[in-house]
């Protein structure tokens, strides 16, 4: 446990306590750094773009985390079986999950554009209108979200797969015995049997998600007129672009809270008897 | 008792493999050779071998200095430069963004050394530069930076497509710049689009239409401009052409717009000299001319410059000056110019004949008179471009009136530029 | 979050007794449509990259529509290996995604194995400490980090390239998670036989958690191989470069040559990929039975 503390705390915990700090000052790496108390927050609080991105980030992970784990549980079903056929579609789902985002982004957005891309030549060949994907305020989100999807939905299936197998067979068995129909063995055994691993991969999804960055920065950067800007974008714009250290401190420290706090809620939502 | 042993196992195994791999930190520290000055620079695109050259000519022609230049890409280098200057761990010379604004930050935190300006071969003759240029990179009196290059938009134009809508010229004026985008965009802009504009991750182009108008972003005081009456009227008209006639897809980003030009699905595009080599490989019948003429017959477009400066901490400053002394010589610019299709650096060219035979550089190199740089000099640019500006033409391009969209633009600039009116 | 009912599951899962549960009858030919129509779209996207990466401009513009190249040209991939001292970076990426994956599964199995078998006081509060490191976006500490790092005088060194990213939070999770299945009678009969806690660790419960190694360590190299802004924070030298950080270079913000960029996408796949090719018989049938908990 020694290098592992040892490598955290000098490289993850001493840093976030340094952040901590900058959001109370007034800094730019390099020049003065002023105490100016909570001024950072209370900015923070009156800044539209804030609750925008706020707003989007949320919109984001509950979307993303929903569809992936209740179609990621359906494909866990569907392909539990051991055959050659279920371990290729695996193996194909999953591959995706290995792919960077920044390369995914990129091939996406190719894939999206309206006048160069496979999805437009496919569109065009069936006679509909070209659509502006990712430039369009209403279709930009809604598209980013669904690649993230396409992304993680082998991790969410691999996942829940695992939950699956550690169900014990002698649950169904017994449960059979009492006469329990299909619909009541989902919900009597399945589902209790995979509470665990349903908390791990829900934790780990909504975790990422609401940290999410590479794809929307290479895919909208944040845009068209803000409507993809979450949160982590804003920070980056505000610690790297307009040098507001300070202030991308502040910024990060209220997401922070935000996933502290889900992930307390959480763990409280799981907590059964049978859960550490 | 075991764990200490295995973790002193662990630390021992790892440095074997670091040794292993031979490459545990050695950094050269010959004391006898030249001097080497590292840089940093953004240039990615089709103009990197221009910059290339200047530095091996330099190294070449200065045997105690030598200069590395180390390509990334600009974000890159936003995000490590602040901090590695703070550390003197950054580079002697460095062009620190795209953006000739960032330099203000840079001033603030002291990480910059002014050049030093001055007649003779190891000083910066400012007088020779473009004013634009010079007055851009200029803080309290002091140049913190020489521009690394000075580019200006020009129309390019698709031939082959002039020719089949029965075009002779390029638009020379911006009512003609109009009528051909409308007569050039067919079925709507699913085939063709007589113009691919790009509004944001770009250099910006809006600027030039409004210019053309007669209108502006913000005045000398830093107070928005947006919603006077030329303005108003300049940015209706071509956000209806855009809307309404569909002469340019909405929302493109600057790589976008590019690729539509280049593939051939746009007839015109505003862009700088670093696209040409790309579009004619690409197999576009391509012409380029200067930006048609303003409502009011005078000539205008957008210049953009990229610094270059030193680092205040550098431990060889007088080679770091020589260097950019050498950058911006006569007979470094005239090659960097005929290698890259940007104009020279300097004013003093206007005559140089190799320059004037190349006909690209000619079209760029004729217009530095009249570039106007994007948001100069003004506080918070930065801001204003990414929250004020290429949100308002988001805006008006997508339905939003003109009048309330420059509205909240104006009340955005006005609060960051601290405008008093 | 250990069960009441906490097995060892090491049986190879192919040779298990079917599972005879209600799902099976799901196995059905709408079951194979919906997984037809999914698979399609997980797998254009990767067709359409590497045909892409062998298309010129003119062609991919041309027949938006097809997913193949009319003529082949290399130009990309030429591109790419004149600009790019190739074989370093391949290199680069191999030594730092392999060495710190060794590195964190070392650390990261014996941290999560203290945090789950030792009794001692501010447990619960270590455990949570990990846990919050990995609810920090990274580029929040991305400046103190570098302060530091300048500090040890490690930029553009290997060790600082390897040694802040050798132990992960995820890993400890994981770790933890999984060791808590295992049933704790285990090592109390090697407590009782005078086994130390290293012996328990080293012989009774990693020769267990083979499922949880494989996944870590792929997991791992995986995310490390990926990883952009790390490599380019850390280093500068072009000597230093990892493969993905190399090329960054390519997506120049004017003019985008789609073949080279798509080219360089391709082949920072590549290694992965066949990586993933040999490797994920261990690891789709590792993950699934590692009974995580």
């Amino acid at each position: 446990m020694v290098p592992s503390f040892a490598i955290l705390g000098t490289f993850v915990l001493y840093p976030i306590v340094q952040s901590f700090v900058y959001s109370f000052q007034n800094v730019t790496i390099g020049g003065d750094s002023t105490w100016i108390g909570l001024q950072n927050y209370i900015t923070l609080f009156k800044d539209q773009q804030f609750w925008n991105a706020l707003g989007i980030t949320l919109e984001f992970t509950i979307a993303s985390v929903l569809v992936l784990i209740v179609v990621g549980f359906i494909l866990a079903l569907l392909l539990q079986g051991e055959s050659l056929a279920n371990r290729i579609v695996r193996s194909v789902f999953f591959f995706p999950t290995i792919v960077s985002l920044v390369t995914i982004g990129l091939v996406w957005k190719f894939l999206l554009d309206p006048s160069i891309g496979f999805v437009g030549g496919i569109f065009d060949l069936v006679g509909l209108p070209p659509v502006a994907w990712l430039t369009s305020t209403s279709l930009a989100l809604p598209t980013v979200i669904f690649v993230n999807i396409w992304k993680n939905l082998g991790f969410a299936m691999i996942l829940l797969l695992a939950g699956l197998k550690g169900v014990p067979q002698e649950r169904y068995e017994a449960a059979e015995l009492d006469g329990a129909k299909r619909g009541q063995l989902i919900r009597y055994v399945t589902i209790p049997g995979i509470r665990p691993t349903m908390l791990f991969a829900t934790l780990i999804l909504t975790i990422q998600s609401l940290q999410v960055f590479d794809l929307v920065f290479v895919m909208t950067d944040g845009g068209p007129i803000f409507t993809t800007d979450t949160l982590v974008n804003l920070l980056y714009r505000d610690a790297f672009v307009n040098y507001q250290t300070g202030y991308a401190s502040a910024i990060s420290f209220v997401l922070f809270l935000i996933i502290v706090i889900v992930s307390a809620l959480q763990l409280r939502f799981f907590r059964y008897n049978d859960v550490d | 008792m075991n764990k200490r042993k295995l973790i002193i196992g662990a630390a021992a195994l790892a440095a074997t493999a670091l040794a292993l791999t031979g490459c545990a930190g050695t950094s050269s520290t010959s004391t006898s050779g030249p001097v080497t000055l590292a840089m940093w620079t953004g240039f990615t695109g089709g103009d990197q071998p221009g910059y290339a050259q200047i530095v091996k000519d330099f190294n070449a022609s200065h045997p105690n200095i030598k200069v590395v230049q180390t390509v990334e890409s600009w974000d890159t280098i936003q995000q490590k430069l602040p901090t590695a200057w703070l550390t003197g761990s950054g580079p002697d010379i460095a062009a620190p963004s795209s953006d000739p604004n960032v330099i203000a930050n840079y001033v603030k935190t002291n990480s910059l050394l002014p050049v030093v300006t001055g007649a003779g071969s190891s000083k910066v003759n400012v007088s020779q530069l473009a004013p634009a240029a010079v007055k851009e990179l200029t803080y309290k009196g002091k140049l913190y930076a020489i521009p690394a290059n000075f580019a200006t938009l020009s129309l390019y134009y698709n031939k082959k497509m002039f020719t089949a809508a029965g075009i002779a010229n390029p638009p020379a004026t911006v009512a003609d710049f109009e009528a051909d985008a409308k007569k050039l965009t067919l079925n709507g802009g699913s085939t063709q689009y007589g113009l691919s504009l790009a509004d944001n991750q770009t250099i910006q182009m809006w600027p030039i239409l409004q210019w053309l108008t007669g209108g502006d972003i913000v005045n000398s005081k830093g107070c928005s401009v947006l919603t006077s009456a030329a303005n108003q009227a300049g940015l209706t008209t071509w956000a209806n052409l855009v809307m309404n006639d569909h002469i340019s897809p909405v929302g493109q980003t600057g790589a976008q717009a590019d690729s539509l030009f280049s593939a051939g699905k746009a007839a015109m595009e505003l862009n700088g000299p670093w696209a040409a080599p790309g579009y004619k490989s690409a197999g576009i019948d391509l012409g380029i001319a200067p930006v048609p003429a303003a409502s009011d017959g005078s000539h205008v477009t957008l210049g953009s410059i990229a610094p270059l400066a030193i680092s205040a901490k550098t431990k060889y400053p007088a080679q770091a000056q020589e260097f950019l002394a050498y950058y911006t010589a006569k007979t470094t610019q005239e090659k960097f110019s005929l290698t890259t299709g940007f104009p020279p650096l300097r004013t003093d060219m206007g005559d140089d004949a190799a320059l004037k035979a190349d006909p690209t550089v000619q079209v760029f190199t004729s217009q530095v008179p009249d570039a106007r740089l994007y948001l100069p000099q003004l506080t918070n640019a930065t801001q204003v471009d990414a929250n004020a500006y290429v949100p308002m033409i988001g805006k008006i391009t997508r339905g939003t009136s003109v009048a309330s969209a420059t509205a909240a633009a104006t009340s955005t600039i006005n609060s960051l530029t601290g405008c008093t009116q | 979050m250990s069960t009441d009912t906490p097995r060892i599951r090491r049986a190879d899962p192919i040779n298990r007794p079917q599972v005879r549960n209600p799902f099976q009858a799901l196995r059905s030919t709408s079951k194979w449509i919906f997984l037809g129509i999914g698979l399609i779209a997980a797998l254009i996207p990767f067709i359409w990259m590497i045909s892409g990466s062998f298309r010129s401009e003119a062609d991919l513009f041309g027949s938006p529509s097809s997913l193949f190249p009319t003529s082949v040209t290399l130009h990309g991939y030429i591109g790419i290996w004149q600009q790019l001292p190739f074989l370093r970076l391949v290199l680069n990426s191999f030594v730092f995604a392999g060495v710190t994956t060794a590195a964190t599964l070392l650390f990261d199995s014996m941290c999560a194995y203290v945090l789950s078998r030792m009794h001692f006081r501010g447990r619960t509060i270590a455990f949570w400490l990990v846990l919050v490191t990995l609810m920090v976006p990274f580029q929040v500490t991305l400046i103190p980090v570098f302060i530091e790092l300048f500090h040890f005088g490690w930029l553009n060194t290997y060790q600082g390239l390897i040694i802040p990213r050798a132990t992960s939070a995820f890993g400890i999770f994981l770790f933890r998670q999984f060791f808590m299945s295992i049933p704790a009678e285990l090592d109390e009969a090697a407590r009782i036989d005078g086994a130390s806690h290293w012996r328990i660790y080293w012989q009774v419960i990693l020769p267990l958690a083979k499922p949880a190694i494989a996944t870590v360590a792929i997991l791992n190299f995986m995310n490390l191989w990926n990883d952009l802004l790390w490599p380019l924070v850390v280093t500068t030298s072009p000597d230093m470069l990892t493969l993905p950080a190399g090329l960054t270079l390519f997506g120049g913000q004017h003019i985008t040559d789609h073949a080279v960029l798509l080219a360089g996408a391709t082949i920072s796949l590549l290694p992965i990929a066949i990586g993933f090719f040999f490797a994920q018989k261990y690891f789709v049938a590792g993950v699934a039975t590692t009974g995580l908990k």
